[in-house]
């Protein structure tokens, strides 16, 4: 009989821990503020359901996309590392923060949009939702920028090899957790009702 | 030289399998919220359906991309958990607001 025993591989997820412990407090904010909308429509479904429909739909479509395609070229940038493919590594990741360059490209394009015809956070409250927490979001989408580019950068110097890559795992992983978020908000706020 | 490499046939990666299943669960929610009328929207059993299908993206995306897949241990299943939690809040919202 042989027993299996669980490695430390097995048991704990790539990257640093602390990374882990930092993206659980982003998803709790982010749990709060979806669950707070979802109630607060409660209280004017037909606000929130006509000021919905002002929203553009094709461009969350393509921000989508856009945030999708960049964490898949975040992995195949991590699995072109473990194979020691440190160019093409790093082309994946420029690769990836160019859909993060177009997220925030079409997202303000939508926010001058909103801006242009008067839209604040004090309109109603449904707005006051809409542009805080795809705000809070793209926020999130900046700093994983800046973390994608510092890894980069690192991966370009040579900093990591197929034997040790933990940073570009950290920093991977919370750009995923940014995709994951925007999987979220996209159907609850622009397409549910 | 042999005209056929039976160890170089075509592969798709599980990671892009997933992407390809992402991509297209999110144009189907797309489909979705544009098919009706801007003011009527999809309705209460679609967007439930809608709902699903962005819980199913974000536990692909744990499991695959952040790499919880395989995992022993509580840490495999916290993307999943956390999910449960806005997930069943907005349901609840929802279907209470119907």
């Amino acid at each position: 009989m042989t027993a299996t025993i669980a490695t430390h591989q097995d048991r704990y997820p790539p990257g640093d821990l602390a990374i882990w412990i930092f993206i659980l407090a982003e998803l709790a904010v982010f749990a709060i503020f979806f669950a707070a909308y979802a109630f607060a429509r409660m209280g004017d479904v037909a606000l929130f359901d006509h000021y919905q429909a002002t929203l553009d739909k094709d461009a969350a479509l393509l921000n989508s996309l856009a945030l999708i395609t960049g964490s898949y070229c975040v992995v195949r940038a991590l699995a072109a590392m473990r194979e020691d493919h440190r160019a093409a590594s790093v082309r994946w990741l420029i690769a990836a923060l160019g859909m993060g360059t177009l997220f925030l490209v079409v997202k303000s394009l939508e926010y001058a949009h909103h801006l242009a015809a008067g839209v604040r956070l004090s309109t109603n409250t449904f707005y006051m939702f809409y542009l805080s927490l795809t705000f809070f979001h793209f926020m999130h989408v900046i700093m994983g920028m800046v973390i994608l580019a510092a890894v980069a950068w690192k991966a370009h110097r040579g900093g990591y090899s197929a034997r040790e890559h933990t940073g570009m795992e950290t920093g991977g992983v919370y750009w995923h957790m940014v995709d994951l978020v925007w999987l979220i908000l996209f159907p609850l706020v622009y397409v549910m009702r | 030289m042999s005209s056929s490499n039976p160890s170089r046939s075509f592969v798709i990666r599980p990671c892009t399998q997933v992407y390809l299943a992402l991509m297209g669960l999110t144009a189907t929610t797309y489909l979705i919220g544009t098919a009706a009328a801007p003011e009527q929207g999809p309705g209460l059993g679609l967007s439930l359906l809608v709902l699903g299908f962005a819980l199913l993206k974000s536990h692909l995306i744990g499991d695959y991309f952040m790499g919880l897949r395989g995992l022993h241990g509580p840490w495999r299943w916290v993307i999943l958990l956390w999910l449960l939690i806005p997930g069943g809040l907005i349901l609840t919202a929802f279907v209470l607001s119907a």
